[in-house]
């Protein structure tokens, strides 16, 4: 087991450097070969302090990213539990009624939503927000002294809901589709022919053999999450690593760009490195 | 009279016209598809219209509010919305199709590079490939390509299509391998056809038939991922929906139609696409897909 993990960690390790590398021959592609910047990524100059457009107080990289990461790490932990709680709840109903269409029906609302760009949803809260409560967008003026910061959580939740919606209408729809796969195989008629009930099959039979390529379903959606947190975060302005990673790539700042981008990468990562732990389990 | 038998033509008709029924779900969604292509493309063109023309702060501003002759209401230099939201669909949309159709195609020339290979794990760098470049979104490769190169369609276009190449092309390699390993295809062993005869003649058409769905399921995916680039600011000085709703933002209180319809032409649009794509992708038995983006 310890070896396993050991294995897995260093393929992590490993991708991490891969896509570092990647990453900073896109910036040079992108930046110095098609753009008109002068700035090599290896050269020294390009990686000074942090700017003052990126963070107004003093701030180091460490720190600044820190802070960032905690604010993006709030939306993830409120969406990634959300989707895969609906995902694997909504898909499982869905596919034992498969006969009323219910996975369709279930995922119509998320899928709705999905369709609504996510920035567009964060102009119509500032419209909101401001013809109901005089203040568009977030109340950033109002600073929490005592107790638990909810607003913060507020507006983590604001951010989670575009981004939770497309993930969620995709992962019960591939929950549903294994399991419908599933119990079409040929060793269903086998059990009904034995006189086993529909429930029986499905709960005692069909989830558990399906149970490795559930497994492999759980990192799925977290790329696609947290490629449109960078859109999102942008349009509610809200000060999480996505929000930095545009203004990074803005300001032509290259360590911003680096950092943030495998931060966001790295949380990837860390889901892609969880689903290989317990699929090595199943 | 009886026993005649009937004639070349009409047997070729019969054919043709039990071909045609047994697509006719597939012809009903197409027929949409296109009649959703041709009204985003008819009408007046707006021709080289910039956003800064059209939202550039004025001392007397010319809006208009949503009333009966301007739906969705007119831009601070008095253009009607839904026309312009039109415009910028259309723009959308072409890119959304070219890049996707273009990304299909890389998908399928990579995964036929290897494909005649006679080792069984000949599709695993593509694997490996896929699944390292997945861990980096699509959306932080598309920013900085876009942000740093400075914009356009001209690398947003081939960023979209790289994407989706390296997104379709194991699904790609999972078909290639499920459809070789296909009762008949043993069967076509047996009787003494070649690897290259199998794969040209029976798994490579069950493949393609499947991409139309591949490509109707991405094609709103890749309007989303343009409009928020755009919204961004980092896909050239044209007009987008996402560049509306970014400029409209300047007139919130003002102006609120300009961000708000809009994003609701585009919702409707989107929403419209995904929905002929679901079916297109039901009626073809594609299959889910990862997400992209």
């Amino acid at each position: 087991m310890i070896r396993h993990l050991l294995q897995r960690l260093l393929v992590a390790l490993a991708r991490l450097l891969v896509l570092g590398l990647a990453t900073l021959a896109l910036i040079e592609f992108s930046f110095v070969v098609i753009g008109d910047s002068e700035q090599h990524v290896w050269s020294r100059g390009a990686y000074g302090a942090v700017p003052q457009e990126l963070a107004p107080d003093p701030f180091t990289w460490e720190g600044l990213i820190r802070v960032r990461a905690v604010a993006t790490a709030r939306v993830l932990i409120l969406v990634i539990p959300s989707v895969l709680l609906i995902g694997y709840s909504w898909g499982i109903l869905g596919a034992r009624l498969r006969r009323y269409r219910l996975a369709r029906l279930l995922a119509a609302p998320f899928a709705v939503f999905a369709c609504v760009p996510g920035f567009w949803f964060a102009v119509l809260v500032a419209v909101y927000s401001y013809f109901h409560w005089q203040r568009p967008g977030f109340a950033n003026d109002l600073v929490v002294e005592r107790g638990p910061d909810l607003l913060a959580w507020w507006h983590a939740s604001v951010v989670a809901l575009p981004a939770m919606a497309g993930a969620a209408a995709w992962q019960i729809r591939a929950v549903a589709a294994v399991l419908e796969r599933e119990t079409t195989r040929s060793w269903v008629r086998g059990y009904f022919v034995a006189g086993a009930n529909d429930e029986e099959i499905f709960y005692g039979r069909a989830i558990p053999r399906a149970a490795s390529s559930l497994a492999s379903l759980l990192d799925r959606p977290v790329a696609a999450i947290v490629g449109s947190l960078v859109v999102i975060e942008s349009a509610f302005r809200y000060p999480g690593l996505g929000s930095l990673f545009v203004e990074s790539v803005r300001l032509g700042s290259y360590p911003g760009i680096l950092l943030a981008a495998l931060c966001l990468a790295g949380m990837v990562l860390v889901a892609t490195l969880l689903r290989e732990l317990i699929s090595s389990r199943e | 009279m009886i026993n005649r038998r009937p004639s070349r033509w009409l047997r070729s008709l019969s054919l043709i016209a039990i071909r045609l029924w047994q697509l006719r779900r597939v012809l009903v969604l197409v027929m949409l598809y296109f009649s959703l292509f041709g009204w985003l493309f008819s009408g007046d063109r707006a021709g080289d219209v910039r956003p800064t023309e059209l939202y550039g702060i004025r001392e007397t501003p010319r809006w208009r509010e949503p009333d009966r002759d301007h739906w969705c209401g007119t831009a601070v230099n008095g253009a009607d919305l839904f026309e312009l939201s039109r415009f910028a669909m259309a723009t959308s949309v072409s890119v959304a199709v070219v890049a996707v159709s273009a990304g299909i195609a890389l998908a399928l020339l990579l995964t036929m590079l290897v494909v005649f290979d006679p080792e069984e794990n000949r599709f695993a760098w593509i694997e490996r490939l896929s699944a390292t470049g997945v861990i980096l979104p699509g959306m932080i490769v598309m920013v900085i390509l876009t942000g740093g190169g400075g914009g356009g369609l001209l690398l947003v276009i081939p960023g979209l299509a790289s994407l989706v190449a390296l997104m379709i092309s194991p699904l790609l390699c999972r078909w290639f391998r499920e459809g070789e390993d296909g009762f008949e295809i043993v069967a076509a062993r047996v009787l003494g056809l070649s690897r290259r005869e199998i794969v040209l003649g029976r798994v490579l058409p069950s493949v393609l038939r499947r991409l139309p769905g591949v490509f109707a399921i991405l094609v709103p995916v890749a309007m989303l991922a343009e409009m928020s680039l755009s919204f961004l600011g980092f896909a050239g000085d044209r007009l987008s929906v996402g560049v509306m709703i970014a400029r409209g933002q300047a007139y919130l209180i003002e102006a609120p139609w300009m961000a708000i319809y809009p994003g609701l032409f585009a919702s409707v649009v989107v929403m419209a696409f995904s929905l002929l794509g679901w079916r297109v992708s039901a009626a073809l038995r594609t299959g889910p897909l990862p997400p992209l983006f």
